[in-house]
């Protein structure tokens, strides 16, 4: 080697001031550019929420990995064994100043991600399914829809309009919408992406989520739960559109589900269908 | 001896004889108590209740064939314990109960290693199928049962992947022993998890299972009677593992030669030691499961139909209460195997040992608190999941000294690239994005979008691949030459290395964006056509990556078959005790039973011997 | 490397294992299996408590549905009593009372198979089946396995009394038997075990263990499936 080796407390600088620049810049980039293509995006409040807390835990995750990064390539570039016969390393076997600096770090940022996330899900449940007793209830008027999962596919109810059943989904813009999820059949899973809502959907039970739409627009709905045979194709759209075009919309669904409105169960929170021909 | 005699004897070709006899025998002992009574489907020959009993008719029968009833019989008559059973010499004792510990080590690494490839081969027909967006190469069904064998396969061999082969080879030379505690039910752990082997793959004649390799209920309850072969799979998996675990555990308290102290022991001991804790714990909630399930298919229990008094629920809490300890069991085996090496290429003691113990027995105990957290938005006690995602988050602090350990334990060190070093460090890579793209899904609101998609797959193909079966390959370069006397070909390890290591990567790091920005929930059969190029993408470096596969079984079988060149007994330098033996080790293991005098990690420290002749004084540094 | 092990020693040299060894083992052994029967009903536990406590269609327990607390005390009564009477073996084999011992571990084996027999009445005279509801479940399952688990011990115990007959005659602690006489298996030249009443105590130290562990799972299973 031309450049005599350096002294331990050289190696450790080196390391240190190399992983806090790399960690510095990644992470503001990541704090700045973050939001804007971090999922699930801008369609509701909960929505938005959830990019907040996506973007923090990258921010989080980032100087992690660029740290480390940095250790990895140092000491594997730099501590390489040359020469043919084997030689031995200094016997450290401990160093309280590394440990605790250590155990003080990743406790810290542990309990700052938990209780940052605690925060963020206390607020408004952060679009989860919070199962028939919700713990976090946002206040004011909300517009219940019920989601109906079974094999294959999802069916949505609105209790408010006289229990009109319909394949479509549709909700109004900038409004709180308490969304009732339940199963006929196997566990589903109502994930609507761009809206940041999933909650499973079991059967018997009325598993609630909360979120508060946005401006007009368009969003996937898909079964996040293996629910059998065609679960890859029990997906569909949804719209989110002014409230005057939704009053408009449910006039016309329920002129048009008029004949078969009688036939319908009664609206409930639950459905028990007859026990299901079992195997046996 | 003859080959009539040779084939009539206790052996596999016996065994398989009798088990497809026991198979019948349990098929028409149904037939003949229940009659077609529970015959719900007219248009089926059968009921559960044969199929299940042909099941139990067929592993006993497997079990008798080997000859694992000799000695419970003989026992029965009034003779006392004893150690061993018939022993054969050669190739056929790999072919029957063999009760010394060696052999079954390669047992298991054989056995496991060909269900390794038979999940592996699944994996690949998944990629084809999502190879284009909407183009069925497979049949709906037909791609769910490809899905949940490659899970369930995956889950439930690779959990003895490392406890299988390595454990029980090295933890008795380790610990200074000549056998495990107890031999034959090490015995009995390999060919039950054989026999569980043959029946999940039998699942194909019985129309196969949609559940993947959770089993969620009631899609259970509901399924073809194939899903019977994943439940007795698994529940025979719970009940080897269970063993193994048991097994481990009394032989590493109770065998250790003089000397060891437990702050000697070796890290991979510990790593075993906390693993198998978990075993035991653990695994006998996933066979009271599901048993529970195969109740609700057979005598029409209704533990979990919830119209009937039951509940989905129920199934999902135990399962998890078990499927979470289960992951552990998967990944700690290969923090033990990475602590244990490091310090071999490094030429540098184990930094923190009493850290790094601390930190397998953390996540050890932490891991059975945390099952809530794949339950987040299924509706069940939503006022829990604060302190599941707490204590989700807390093993990160346990994972993370182990990650220190090995940091600093590289730190000015002589590192020397060989095969098994490279696997090890690329651990800490792929541990590393593995672990932290868990914290977005151990954080609930993050985890509204990652739960349930290809994300959080690609989290646990990084820990679980990345973790487990990179140490697995770390392990099978490292100690093979021990087992076998034969060394591995280093350019084709390091080739395959490579191949492995990059094409890894292309796969699985392209579904996290899949999963995050894509939407795409797991197990599906079909895409957004926008995904197209990504699931593409992602299959050509998985089939590619099954190809850096069998490039390592050329390597395997080329080196250990055809080259042969005999392997130094010492190849690598290292000061642990199973260096100082011949390879392979003898039937014995040692002559005369080690006194251990310091831990194997004495790089550096002048050239005090970690063992010393058996007389001398312990403890003698 | 050459001081640790030659290639191709003596293979006999394993089997001079002091009883001592087995003792141990098999009190871990005892021990841990104790731990995984634990958990093992821990699951049927909470299988009813929360089976209860959802009671899911109103169904957790039909009107008809009450397993009879007569059967289910007299079958717990059966299973604590053999393992009292085989604690107390115990102590007699300790003391060389060999004969004593032999007798109590024999009424024990008697008594867990009347348990087993009762246990199937039981179920004969039950007035609800597997399918009525959440209870019926966790009753069926549950008295199932605990059957299986005390049918599996018992064998065990009649290994134990059965080794003890087989070597009456000889005095503890200088029993030397032909080579492969103990594993039943002539083929054999090596000893297999130098004394086997020593390890028949050995054995019987953890199979009282655990016998009276899982005598304390059946009074859990009265308790829970009986009483409240």
């Amino acid at each position: 080697m031309a450049t005599p080796a350096p002294k331990r407390a050289e190696h450790g600088k080196r390391v240190i001031v190399g992983g806090i620049v790399l960690s510095v810049v990644a992470t503001v980039l990541v704090a700045v550019f973050g939001g804007r293509f971090l999922p699930p995006g801008n369609g509701s409040v909960q929505a938005s929420g959830q990019v907040l807390d996506n973007t923090v835990m990258l921010a989080i995750v980032t100087p992690v990995i660029a740290g480390l990064l940095v250790f990895f390539i140092y000491v594997l570039s730099q501590f390489r064994h040359r020469g043919g016969a084997l030689v031995d390393g200094p016997p450290l076997r401990d160093d309280s100043r590394v440990r605790v600096w250590w155990i003080v770090v990743t406790s810290v940022t542990v309990l700052f991600l938990a209780g940052f996330g605690t925060f963020e899900l206390l607020q408004n449940g952060s679009g989860g399914g919070q199962g028939p007793d919700p713990i976090a209830v946002p206040a004011g008027t909300k517009l219940p829809v019920q989601v109906i999962a079974q094999q294959w596919q999802f069916t949505y109810r609105y209790p408010t309009y006289g229990g009109l059943e319909t394949p479509q989904l549709v909700l109004p813009a900038n409004t709180y919408i308490e969304l009732h999820v339940t199963s006929l059949d196997a566990i589903h899973s109502f994930w609507a992406i761009e809206l940041g809502v999933k909650a499973d959907a079991n059967p018997g039970v009325d598993n609630v989520a909360f979120v508060k739409t946005k401006g007009p627009r368009t969003f996937h709905v898909r079964c996040a739960e293996l629910c059998g045979l065609w679960h890859g194709y029990m997906f569909n759209n949804g719209r989110v559109v002014p409230e005057a075009q939704f009053t408009a919309w449910v006039k016309s669904q329920q002129s048009d589900f008029a004949p078969i409105a009688k036939y319908l169960p009664k609206y409930s929170t639950t459905y028990y269908p007859d026990p299901q021909r079992r195997a046996g | 001896m003859s080959v009539a005699r040779r084939l009539v004897g206790f052996n596999l070709f016996t065994a398989c004889v009798l088990g497809v006899g026991g198979w019948y025998a349990g098929w028409f002992s149904a037939h003949a108590v229940v009659g077609p009574s529970l015959d719900y489907f007219a248009d089926v020959d059968f009921n559960e209740l044969s199929l299940v009993l042909g099941y139990i008719g067929g592993v006993l029968g497997f079990l008798i064939g080997l000859g694992f009833f000799n000695y419970p019989l003989a026992r029965l008559r009034g003779y006392p314990p004893s150690l061993r059973e018939k022993e054969q010499g050669g190739i056929g004792r790999y072919f029957s109960l063999c009760t010394d510990h060696k052999v079954v080590g390669i047992q298991y690494l054989v056995g496991i290693g060909l269900f390794f490839f038979i999940g592996g081969l699944n994996a690949m027909l998944i990629r084809t199928e999502l190879l284009r967006p909407d183009h069925q190469v497979w049949p709906a069904g037909t791609y769910l049962t490809i899905v949940g064998i490659h899970g369930t396969m995956m889950m439930g061999m690779m959990t003895s992947g490392i406890l299988g082969p390595f454990a029980n080879y090295l933890i008795p030379i380790l610990i200074g022993a000549r056998r495990m505690a107890f031999p034959r039910i090490e015995a009995l752990t390999f060919w039950l998890l054989m026999a569980a082997g043959v029946i999940l793959e039998t699942t194909i004649f019985f129309g196969g299972f949609p559940t993947g390799w959770t089993g969620y209920q009631p899609l259970g309850t509901e399924a073809n009677p194939g899903i019977d072969c994943y439940y007795l799979f698994f529940a025979l998996v719970g009940i080897s593992m269970t063993l193994l675990g048991l097994n481990m555990i009394a032989t590493i308290v109770t065998m250790r030669a003089p000397g060891l102290t437990w702050s000697r022991l070796p890290i991979f001991v510990w790593g075993v030691l906390s693993t198998a804790a978990l075993m035991v714990l653990a695994a006998p909630v996933l066979i009271a499961t599901l048993s529970m399930a195969l109740m609700d298919r057979v005598v029409q229990t209704n533990f979990f139909v919830a119209a009937q008094g039951g509940s989905a629920y129920l199934y999902e809490n135990l399962f998890w209460v078990f499927g979470h300890p289960e992951v552990y069991v998967l990944a700690l085996p290969g923090f033990a195997i990475v602590l244990e090496i490091l310090p071999v290429f490094a030429r540098k003691p184990l930094w923190g040992y009493r850290l790094a113990v601390g930190g397998l027995l953390g996540v050890t105990l932490l891991s059975f608190f945390v099952w809530q957290h794949h339950l987040f938005f299924s509706g069940i006690n939503a006022d829990l999941r604060p302190f599941f995602m707490l204590s989700t988050e807390l093993i990160s602090i346990p994972t993370g000294l182990t990650f220190l350990c090995g940091m600093m334990t590289l730190w000015r060190g002589q590192i020397r690239y060989s095969v098994p070093m490279l696997f090890c460090l690329a651990w800490f890579f792929n541990f590393l994005i593995g672990g932290l793209s868990g914290v977005f899904l151990s954080d609930t609101p993050s985890d509204t979008t990652t739960h349930g998609s290809f994300f959080s797959m690609a989290h646990f193909h990084y820990t679980i691949m990345g973790g487990l079966v990179f140490t697995f390959f770390a392990g099978i370069y490292y100690w093979v030459p021990k087992m076998t006397g034969f060394q591995l070909n280093e350019r084709l390890g390091k080739i395959h290395f490579w191949t492995m290591f990059v094409f890894f990567n292309l796969t699985f790091f392209p579904l996290f964006i899949a999963g995050f920005q894509g939407g795409m929930p797991r197990r599906v059969v079909t895409y957004p056509h926008g995904l197209q190029f990504l699931n593409d993408w992602v299959s050509v470096s998985a089939f590619l990556l099954g190809g850096s596969m069998l490039l390592f079984l050329y390597n395997f079988v080329k080196s250990l078959v055809f080259d042969r060149i005999p392997s130094p007994a010492d190849p690598w330098g290292s000061k642990s005790i199973e260096w100082q033996l011949p390879s392979p080790v003898p039937v014995q293991n040692f002559d005369r039973i080690p006194v251990f005098s310091s831990d194997p990690y004495g790089y550096g420290e002048g050239g005090r011997p970690v063992v010393v002749p058996a007389g001398a004084p312990a403890g003698m540094n | 490397m050459t001081e640790l092990a030659q290639p191709g020693a003596d293979y006999s040299i394993v089997e001079t294992e002091e009883p001592e060894v087995l003792s141990r083992n098999l009190f871990a052994a005892g021990q841990l299996l104790a731990g995984a029967t634990a958990f093992f009903f821990l699951s049927f536990l909470f299988a009813y408590f929360y089976l209860r406590s959802l009671n899911n269609a109103g169904l957790w327990k039909p009107k008809h549905v009450d397993a009879s607390v007569t059967w289910g005390t007299i079958v717990m009564a059966c299973i604590v009593a053999s393992a009292m009477l085989l604690r107390f073996g115990r102590i007699d084999h300790a003391a060389g009372r060999r004969e004593a011992f032999r007798l109590k571990a024999l009424v024990a084996l008697l008594l867990g198979l009347a348990a087993l027999v009762l246990q199937v009445l039981a179920w004969h005279e039950a007035s609800f089946g597997p399918t009525d509801g959440g209870f019926a479940s966790v009753y069926f399952g549950w008295t199932a396995f605990l059957f299986l688990f005390v049918f599996c011990t018992l064998f065990w115990l009649e290994t134990v009394l059965a080794t003890s007959w087989r070597y009456r005659n000889d005095p503890m602690g200088a029993a030397v038997v032909a080579p492969g006489h103990a594993s039943g298996d002539p083929s054999r030249t090596a000893h297999d075990i130098r004394n086997p009443v020593e390890l028949n105590r050995a054995s019987l130290g953890a199979l009282s263990f655990y016998w009276t562990f899982l005598a304390g799972i059946a009074v859990l299973t009265w308790i829970v499936l009986y009483l409240i």
